[in-house]
């Protein structure tokens, strides 16, 4: 519909009142590119090779090898299909699996690195309690010393949903169950 | 050779209907085949009143130290979203029941019977409804496999063949009380690190089932890993729980390659978000 009247097959009898319309198709272009914009800078996510794994040419593990990423190998994380991210990386550009990847570029909590690393993102030293809402954290001392509160259980119970109205529900995102068998553990 | 096989079965069921002769003996006798067949089924002993019992104590202390978020529907919309997932195990008759509590914090808990609660904090991390499914799936796994209850038993707090636990349903039973400990601790109680993973495999099983992506429980985990372990957000979810980073490779192991080609819904634009 944008790209419709993008299109200047009109004369100049219609230029004035086409004028709006133009004006509206512009102000979405610029929505869409700034949409765009927002997007490509929120795929650009740092990731790092959990273990070797092969960069694939397409999201599929029959299609060409690309490359063979190491434990370690730095990444930039493009897009997400399925099970696999296409990334970026020194020794090229491919798709691997997600599960390979472990976005952002250092394990952070372990070692003295964290407490530099909490610094930096503003959250090192929040301890227990979260002031940002005054909302509290739940640990463990709170857990304990609750007490049960049967209002706001009855409550809680009255959302349940039956059987049938989940179905229904499922039905209308189009989702449908299909079988598939629970996994052995790892070896 | 077979002919000895068959000797010794004849024989080790004579002397089982021999051994159950006294009245100690057949008590002792019960207690052994329920242990064997909990060893095969995989199912504890205790009855399905029982659990929920349990779990409605645990839910009624966590609800005490963090009220559900007043949004009647995006409680409405987790249950849908739970229950769905849920009937694609092997329990689907439990009362299920899920809700998203008032805290900052990233944690998702479950209790006996179906009882399972999402933090505010960790819903707002979600992406889709896929990644939702995903984290309920995983709290599924606990309760249909009754993790909690195995520790219970362990600890010894569930005395076996009580049959009191039941009776008490409504209101908080002082009884059941005593038997989960104080308040609500038990769901800050660490499982074995198995049943961490257990659930984790189940979840994505159970995702699929659905007809989800299989991908929104390792989504979330990848996004929880971003936390510092000292964040205050995240500290009972560390400390309780595998690394993410461990849980993705156990995950990623476990899964291999069997999800190739298996599509699902992620449903982005269907996730409820909170105002």
């Amino acid at each position: 519909m944008g790209i419709a009247t993008l299109n200047p097959s009109y004369d100049d009898r219609n230029l004035h009142e086409r004028k709006m319309p133009k004006m509206k198709t512009t102000r979405w272009v610029l929505a869409l590119n700034a949409l765009l914009l927002s997007s490509a800078l929120h795929a650009a996510e740092i990731g790092t090779a959990l273990k070797a794994d092969d960069l694939k040419a397409e999201p599929f593990r029959d299609a060409k090898t690309v490359a063979t990423l190491a434990t370690g190998d730095k990444v930039d994380i493009l897009k997400k299909d399925g099970g696999w991210f296409q990334v970026k990386s020194a020794k090229g550009q491919g798709w691997v699996r997600m599960l390979s990847i472990r976005k952002g570029d250092v394990r952070k909590g372990g070692g003295d690195a964290s407490g530099l690393l909490g610094l930096a993102s503003g959250r090192a030293g929040t301890g227990k309690v979260v002031a940002t809402t005054g909302i509290r954290g739940l640990n463990e001392e709170e857990l304990k010393a609750a007490k049960f509160n049967e209002e706001e259980l009855k409550r809680a119970e009255s959302y349940a949903t039956s059987k049938s109205a989940a179905a229904k529900f499922a039905a209308q995102g189009q989702l449908a169950a299909r079988p598939f068998d629970y996994l052995p553990a790892p070896k | 050779m077979r002919h000895k096989t068959l000797w010794i079965l004849a024989l080790a069921l004579f002397s089982g209907s021999a051994w159950a002769a006294n009245p100690f003996e057949q008590e002792l006798f019960k207690a052994i085949k329920q242990g064997v067949q909990e060893k095969v089924t995989g199912k504890s002993a205790v009855s399905v009143e029982e659990e929920t019992a349990i779990g409605r104590q645990i839910a009624g202390n966590l609800l005490g130290a963090a009220p559900l978020v007043k949004d009647a529907k995006l409680q409405k919309y987790v249950n849908n979203v739970g229950r769905w997932v849920a009937d694609q195990s092997e329990r689907p008759d439990l009362p299920w029941h899920f809700g998203v509590i008032e805290s900052n914090d990233v944690n998702a808990f479950a209790a006996p019977g179906g009882y399972i609660f999402v933090t505010k904090g960790l819903y707002k991390l979600l992406q889709s409804e896929a990644e939702l499914a995903g984290v309920l799936a995983h709290e599924v796994g606990h309760v249909i496999r009754q993790h909690h209850l195995k520790i219970l038993q362990q600890s010894k707090l569930i005395d076996l063949g009580s049959q009191a636990i039941a009776k008490n349903v409504s209101g908080g039973s002082d009884r059941v009380q005593n038997l989960i400990g104080s308040g609500a601790e038990i769901v800050s109680r660490s499982l074995d690190k198995d049943a961490e993973f257990e659930a984790d495999r189940i979840a994505v099983v159970l995702a699929t089932r659905a007809g989800y992506d299989s991908f929104g429980l390792p989504a979330v985990l990848q996004q929880i890993g971003h936390f510092a372990k000292d964040d205050g957000d995240v500290a009972l979810l560390f400390k309780t729980h595998p690394h993410p980073d461990d849980r993705l490779a156990k995950l990623g192991a476990a899964m291999d390659d069997r999800f190739d080609g298996v599509k699902g819904k992620t449903l982005e634009k269907r996730l409820y978000r909170i105002k």
